[in-house]
């Protein structure tokens, strides 16, 4: 038995009502806890801001291409180089971090667990590989199925039962937790060079376009009864004037399950696009933050996009070779056989570019105008975006306008009329920071019962202290303190043990790789389907005995089983 | 006369890979292929041997007459032969000369070395069980 | 015993549809294999080192597994800067035990990578890799490409499992439908099976590659009548296959990597890949060696975040192919002790390069006798992954497999040896 009591704790938790009250938490055993006896280590919180740890719902840190964005990218490794020193491993990058470099990284601002936004499943071991040496986070993964030829297959034989039941297998086979679609159907018209406009457009051969895609899909994945809903990355990413293909895509989701949204839609900066070419976009976060409000089905993060270096990488592989054709940097592009693709390259987000202002606006814009922050929240797509690394700065940004007022001056003139930042004056507290980085996180992806986001009793001990007495400083004034405390905590505690104290790493590992296995009836299963077996061994390269991932790859693991409704 | 030296894999050099020490491994890697011209030019017939001299020694090998290789080049299938006559220069990037080092090739009476041969004469200890 | 879906641990292939039968602890029969596979499978016996072995004065000499572990270590702790070096031929597990090893030493971690398709990486890191999974030059590739490589020889099932032979989803009649073109300085046995061969002169790639972009951009008068001798003619002919194929792949071997121009041949190479990518769809791979080559650049790239070349010497990852490679470490006389493992680097280097082995205090880990054991100190025996040790390994393609073991010849694995090495090193520096 391990106990542990923090004291003097400047609790927010919206789950559990609880907003900045100083109070005790007490953890056994890796669970918060009514009391604790006299024996429990003790740590002072010194009334510091205390949250459940944070949970990042979309970033990219595990698998194939990430690490090819590492590959390619010995100047990325040097931008970002920390020694070996203690308990830490020696690490490399700034925007494509290795895996120690993003695990710290995360660790040291109270971040306890992360989901790797699209795993191709035919490459599924890599990410397993890349989770087992992530040692200080949760971790998950998006499934991808854009392009998935036996789901387009049954999308166009109106059989939801057979897309679930190939879901379920292709879940189970690869260990993964949730339904990602990315460019449905656009990854496998880029097998051929070419792309899908928007949700209308058919697929070449398999003709069935995006919306039933993503339609029969989002039906599977309540058939299946997943934690998480479907993930969303629209079709048409990056593009002027793409915001109407965004909420023609929303329009498409049934509302379908109570407890949570029935359609995540990820990185909706970049899909929030008014104009018709570069020279004229501007902002329709406003349109799209209405269409949000107006569906409570509807959960979104920000994709927030920052000033500066990083890495761009999606399986959306034709948007990397439009956006390639843009900035004529290095280009990488990786197709995966009858699944998906992806696409990789390096960019420079500069604030002397109108198009570039204009998306970080947007990004904010979106928070703000969205009335409940549990329906957007807080993410850069990792590293699309920005790095997570900036994280504290995006949410000083919604805490202060006189901080977004001041970095606004700093944008081209011609910027202002394509936006609406300036006159919004919303300031976020701390409950809605709390509800977009960690408490929304734990409901959109259907971890709250199981105690993840909030610290109520019988919650995981995952939490965050920060150097920063909340009662004691105004936000919107003194937003560099709140930066700078965002960026460190005193305590990252991670199932009630201390991971790391004032950005020194104190634990080799801790951590568990979450996993879903949905029960379907036996005779609907695919590994007896003489269709999808015969069909498997013709057209993989891999055998279908040998493409599962081993229980070797997930030596600490959480499967969550659910029981279909068939 | 100077020629290209190439080197690359083969079946057999492949096939031999885990058994460096067996006659059939440096049948395969001490044969340096020619083009059926230049071996008239160089007066040498098949099965006979040549010395291949390069920047980093030199080495006896057994002339296999190969149409398919072009006039100016010799190919060998890569190995320890080679790697006689080669440099370790990388021009920087980590990658020796392994296909385009240029070796001066002339009959000889000498013979081809053994493996075990070559082996002790840059210090090592060959091991035979 | 028969054991279905056996992956093979000999080429970058890593064809995972392998038949074979085991009985009594020996493999009889092998089914699906090439050559090459065959020949490993049922010749693994006969080559095996039974045990640990010391070199002395006057020969080599049994050691117990404690003494090669012990001593493993000492000369580990002892060096200044050692090199581990090889890796190719093991296991992602064990290679990521190599790397954390190279950076509680301080050390240098190269892989055979440096000496096959380091140059291809190198360019890589400048023009970036349009890539793709085997499945989709199978399923779709009407035109395959194959430059300075010859699968026949190195590859011997990548033709009839990956591209010309093999029927796709979107190819009935692949072998009839299905257009080879096959570009090299001599005529080899893949050049036989071409529907076009382009016969280059020796270094001439840089230059047919530059003209192929030229003509692919619509500037073909600038053209003269051959280019390193290869006809104007034939180059337009090719350029318009390319442009007029509906999904290409362009394979490329160490015809380009080690040849003159090394990493700016690729670069060459990937850039006109880019330039067809504005006409049609085009894809660029790398026919890889080892079977797990790959893996050891994926392994060392999330844990460093470089591919090969790594010194720790300060503390942290520095990587700079060309200074911190194996063969001009060697060359140098750079590095003051070697653990060898899964490789033969004495066959593969240049002499001078392997000459430095001899001089200082060399370790081989490695299941056979091979010619690096003649300039080692000791060699300790581990099972031969895909035989008797499973693990993962990376595919030319980037996908990963898990290989398996089929049998218990009751050698410890590079996993065990490697673990335990790295224990006592921690053990010693109190880590």
């Amino acid at each position: 038995m391990s106990e542990l009591l923090i004291r003097h704790a400047c609790v927010v938790d919206p789950v559990n009502r609880i907003s900045g009250e100083i109070m005790d938490l007490a953890v056994r055993d890796g669970r918060i806890v009514e009391s604790v006896s006299d024996r429990a280590e003790v740590i002072d919180a010194q009334g510091f801001l205390t949250m459940a740890g944070g949970i990042d719902s979309h970033t990219h840190i595990c698998g194939t291409k990430v690490n090819f964005g590492r590959y390619m990218s010995p100047e990325d490794m040097r931008a970002g180089r920390t020694l070996k020193k203690g308990q830490m491993h020696s690490t490399s990058g700034y925007s494509v971090p290795t895996t120690y470099g993003n695990s710290y990284r995360y660790a040291t601002m109270g971040y306890t667990a992360v989901l790797e936004g699209a795993m191709a499943p035919l490459e599924a071991r890599h990410t397993h590989e890349e989770f087992m040496a992530t040692p200080l986070q949760d971790t998950m993964a998006n499934v991808l199925f854009d392009g998935n030829w036996p789901v387009m297959e049954a999308v166009r034989d109106r059989d939801v039962k057979r897309v679930a039941a190939i879901v379920a297998w292709v879940l189970t086979a690869v260990k993964g937790f949730a339904i990602k679609i990315t460019n449905p159907g656009g990854t496998e018209a880029w097998g051929w060079g070419k792309n899908v406009t928007c949700i209308r457009d058919p697929v070449p051969y398999f003709e069935v376009t995006p919306a039933e895609i993503i339609e029969t899909l989002i039906r599977a994945n309540e058939i299946l009864r997943l934690p998480h809903s479907v993930h969303l990355h629209c079709n048409n990413l990056g593009t002027p004037g793409n915001y109407s293909c965004t909420i023609g895509s929303m329009d498409v989701a049934p509302d379908l399950n109570k407890e949570r949204q029935s359609l995540y839609v990820t990185h909706v900066q970049f899909h929030s696009y008014g104009g018709t070419s570069w020279k004229d976009i501007n902002s329709k976060a406003h349109v799209v933050a209405d269409a949000v409000n107006r569906k409570p089905h509807i959960v979104i993060d920000m994709g927030q996009m920052m000033f500066g270096k990083t890495t761009t990488m999606t399986a959306d592989g034709p948007m990397e070779f439009n956006l390639y054709k843009l900035h004529h940097n290095k280009w990488s592009n990786h197709d995966v056989e009858l699944e998906t693709g992806s696409g990789i390259i390096p960019v420079y987000y500069s604030r002397k570019s109108i198009v570039n202002s204009v998306m970080w606006a947007i990004g904010l814009e979106l928070a703000l105008l969205i009335k409940n922050p549990e329906q957007c929240l807080l993410a850069t797509d990792n590293p699309n975006g920005s790095p997570f690394v900036k994280y504290p700065e995006i949410i000083a940004l919604l805490m202060s306008n006189p901080y977004r007022q001041a970095e606004i001056a700093t944008l081209p003139p011609e910027t202002e009329s394509r936006i609406s930042l300036p006159a919004i004056d919303r300031e976020l507290d701390w409950n809605e920071i709390a509800m977009m980085t960690r408490a929304g996180q734990g409901r959109a992806l259907g971890l709250r019962k199981l105690g993840r986001g909030h610290l109520g009793l019988g919650a995981i001990a995952d939490i965050a202290i920060y150097p920063l007495s909340i009662g004691a400083i105004d936000p919107s004034k003194e937003y560099t303190r709140v930066i700078e405390a965002l960026r460190l905590t005193r305590y990252t505690i991670k199932n009630g043990k201390v991971i790391a104290r004032d950005g020194e790493i104190l634990s080799n590992r801790n951590k568990t790789t979450i996993w879903v296995r949905p029960k379907i009836p036996e005779q609907h299963r695919m590994d007896h389907d003489p269709d999808f077996i015969r069909n498997f061994e013709r057209y993989y390269t891999v055998r279908m005995s040998n493409y599962p991932v081993q229980e070797a790859y997930v030596p600490e693991s959480t499967c969550i089983e659910t029981e279909a409704v068939w | 006369m100077i020629f290209t030296l190439n080197t690359g894999r083969t079946i057999q050099q492949g096939n031999n890979v885990e058994m460096k020490y067996h006659p059939d491994y440096a049948k395969e890697v001490s044969r340096c292929h020619m083009n059926p011209l230049d071996m008239l030019d160089l007066g040498v017939m098949d099965g006979e041997r040549v010395r291949v001299t390069g920047p980093a020694g030199s080495v006896v090998m057994y002339v296999v007459q190969d149409e398919t290789v072009s006039h100016s080049t010799v190919f060998v299938p890569y190995g320890i032969y080679a790697n006689q006559v080669i440099s370790t220069e990388t021009h920087g990037t980590g990658m020796p000369d392994f296909k385009t080092t240029e070796a001066n090739l002339e009959p000889t009476e000498d013979s081809v070395l053994t493996v075990p041969e070559l082996l002790r004469a840059l210090g090592g200890m060959p091991y035979v069980a | 015993m028969l054991h279905e879906d056996v992956v093979c641990p000999f080429c970058a292939c890593l064809c995972d549809d392998l038949k074979v039968e085991t009985d009594n602890g020996t493999i009889v029969k092998v089914d699906n294999a090439c050559d090459l596979g065959n020949h490993k499978f049922l010749t693994d016996d006969d080559h095996r080192l039974k045990e640990p072995i010391r070199r002395t004065p006057s020969g080599w000499t049994s050691a117990t597994l404690q003494h090669a572990i012990d001593r493993t270590v000492e000369i580990l702790l002892g060096a200044d800067r050692p090199l581990l070096y090889g890796w190719s031929g093991t296991h992602g597990e064990a290679q990521s035990i190599g790397v954390h090893m190279a950076e509680v030493l301080g050390g240098v971690i190269d892989s055979t990578t440096s000496v096959c398709h380091g140059p291809s990486i190198l360019a890589i890191q400048e023009v970036g890799h349009p890539g793709c999974t085997l499945g989709q030059v199978k399923n779709r590739a009407d035109l395959v490409v194959y430059w300075g490589a010859n699968p026949i020889e190195a590859h011997p099932r990548h033709m009839s499992r990956y591209t010309t032979y093999t029927d796709g989803f979107f190819l009935d009649r692949a072998f009839k439908e299905r257009k080879v073109i096959v570009v090299d300085i001599r005529r080899t046995q893949t050049a036989e099976v071409a529907d076009e061969f382009i016969l280059i002169k020796k270094g001439g790639d840089y230059a047919v590659l530059s003209a192929l972009r030229a003509i692919v951009r619509g500037k073909s008068d600038m053209i003269p009548a051959t280019v390193a001798g290869v006809t104007k003619e034939q180059l337009l002919r090719i350029a318009e296959m390319c442009k007029k194929a509906k999904f290409g792949a362009f394979f490329f071997g160490m015809g380009i990597t080690q040849t003159q121009g090394k990493y700016k041949n690729i670069r060459n190479a990937i850039e006109l890949v880019d330039e067809l990518n504005r006409h049609t769809k085009f894809t660029l791979t790398p026919m890889r060696g080892h079977y797990n080559v790959y893996g050891f650049n994926e392994v060392c790239t999330w844990m460093t975040g470089y591919p090969y070349a790594v010194d720790f010497c300060r503390g942290m990852a520095f990587y700079n192919p060309g200074e911190t490679s194996a063969v001009d470490i060697l060359a140098r006389k750079e590095c003051d002790a070697c653990l060898v493992v899964a490789s033969d680097p004495a066959a593969h280097f240049p002499k001078d390069a392997v000459r430095h082995l001899g001089e200082i205090p060399t370790v081989q880990i490695d299941p056979y006798p091979n010619t690096t054991t003649a300039f080692c100190e000791l060699q300790i025996p581990v099972a031969v992954t895909g035989i008797d040790a499973q693990g993962t390994s990376y595919r030319m393609d980037g996908v990963p497999i898990r290989v398996k073991s089929i049998l218990n010849r009751g050698y410890p694995t590079d996993t065990d040896i490697l673990g335990e090495i790295y224990r006592r090193i921690k053990e010693a520096k109190r880590v």
